[in-house]
């Protein structure tokens, strides 16, 4: 019983995947995402987030627990889950957008073109 | 050694100032490379190295590679082999390989000579003075045909300093194959102007030579003339040169290079019957391609 109560106060809200890292070239990050949710909530859902083509998606039934989005985003976008009914915030994940490191450079000791 | 202790000198009178970091990126910097990349290029024109011995044809100049590679702590640049054993801002210490640039003057495959191709006269670098004295009434005076005088690595330690007034470059190095058992040592500052499009470097070379290097290249064996062998004796000397290199960057891969360079041969080795010019020079004009 004490597990049920504890479940339904952290319902398994996941992003898959987790980080998106940008190429050195390319400055944003294009993926396919799944969003997905258990069904203990037995609840209909909304996905509110900071991503400009999605700020907010509603399930038509509880019976719905993924959602997938084409992203393109050059930073860090938050998605929460909240009760379509309630408005009441359920849980939440973030996907990260890391930059591609620089390449590592030192000093060239050499003129390249110094004949000898 | 006087010498050396002008290069203490020198090197202690530069350390306190300061030299930015190297870039975040290398782009077409010459004095900053990618670590774990190979770095290609080839240069295609059209210049001439002078030689200063009797009787040698100079050194026509057409392709010039340049080929190098940086871990963390190792590099090969262009023939030398080095690692680092201390960097700073102001400051690096390495080991290093390299290899002398007397025996190019001997040999046309020397590594300091490669891909530099022949017109024509394929003993260009290498024609014997004896080809040209032979046919002389034998004199004591002539020389008759040389001996090898073998390339060679040498082996030891540089430093730069890096200061607002351009780098400090001192080296020490000894022959490490046991060619002639002799040591080098080189004083170079360097400085450079970017300047739009345009990239200047000029430079200040001291090449000093002990008197093993001196007399294996340039000395006389008594095969060869024992008249000369007892005349001119060997010393150590000091090679002077200004260096001019100049790059237009044209787009990302393709650059023009203006390269020259003028040294003023050391007495000790002047002197030496083998040579009848006491200088040197080198000019190469090109397009040169990083990959």
């Amino acid at each position: 019983m004490a597990q049920n109560t504890l479940e339904e106060l952290e319902p398994n809200f996941k992003l898959s995947p987790e980080i998106c890292i940008t190429s050195a070239d390319a400055k944003a990050c294009d993926i396919e995402v799944t969003l997905q949710w258990d069904s203990v909530t037995n609840k209909t859902i909304c996905i509110i987030s900071d991503y400009k083509d999605l700020k907010k998606w509603c399930g038509s039934s509880p019976d719905i627990h993924s959602l997938t989005v084409n992203i393109s985003a050059n930073r860090d976008i938050q998605f929460v889950m909240i009760d379509k009914d309630t408005h009441e915030t359920i849980a939440g994940v973030k996907l990260k957008i890391t930059p591609a490191s620089p390449p590592q450079v030192r000093r060239r000791y050499r003129n390249p073109w110094s004949l000898f | 050694m006087p010498y050396l202790l002008a290069l203490l000198l020198s090197l202690s009178l530069f350390s306190g100032a300061t030299f930015a970091d190297a870039p975040a990126s290398c782009d077409n910097n010459t004095d900053c490379i990618e670590v774990g990349r190979w770095d290609l290029g080839i240069a295609l024109g059209y210049g001439q190295k002078s030689n200063p011995l009797k009787d040698f044809e100079d050194i026509p100049l057409y392709v010039v590679p340049t080929i190098a590679y940086y871990g963390e702590s190792w590099f090969f640049d262009n023939g030398n082999l080095g690692y680092t054993l201390a960097e700073g801002e102001n400051y690096t210490v390495n080991l290093i390989t390299t290899f002398s640039n007397d025996s190019a003057f001997f040999h046309r495959w020397d590594p300091s000579n490669i891909f530099l191709l022949n017109t024509g006269n394929s003993q260009a670098a290498i024609a014997p003075m004896a080809s040209s004295l032979s046919r002389l009434t034998p004199d004591e005076r002539t020389i008759g045909e040389l001996e090898n005088r073998n390339f060679t690595y040498l082996g030891g330690a540089e430093a730069f300093i890096y200061t607002r007034f351009g780098i400090v470059h001192a080296s020490l190095a000894h022959d490490i194959l046991d060619v002639h058992g002799g040591l080098e040592s080189k004083l170079k500052w360097f400085y450079n102007i970017p300047l739009d499009k345009w990239n200047f470097e000029f430079a200040a070379v001291l090449d000093w030579k002990s008197e093993e290097v001196v007399d294996y290249y340039y000395g006389i064996r008594p095969s060869e003339s024992l008249y000369w062998n007892q005349v001119y004796q060997a010393e150590s000397a000091l090679n002077k040169s200004l260096e001019f290199t100049g790059q237009y960057v044209l787009t990302e891969n393709w650059n023009l290079l203006f390269v020259a360079r003028y040294t003023d041969i050391g007495d000790a080795i002047a002197e030496s019957p083998l040579l009848d010019k006491d200088y040197t020079t080198t000019y190469f004009v090109s397009a040169a391609y990083r990959f």
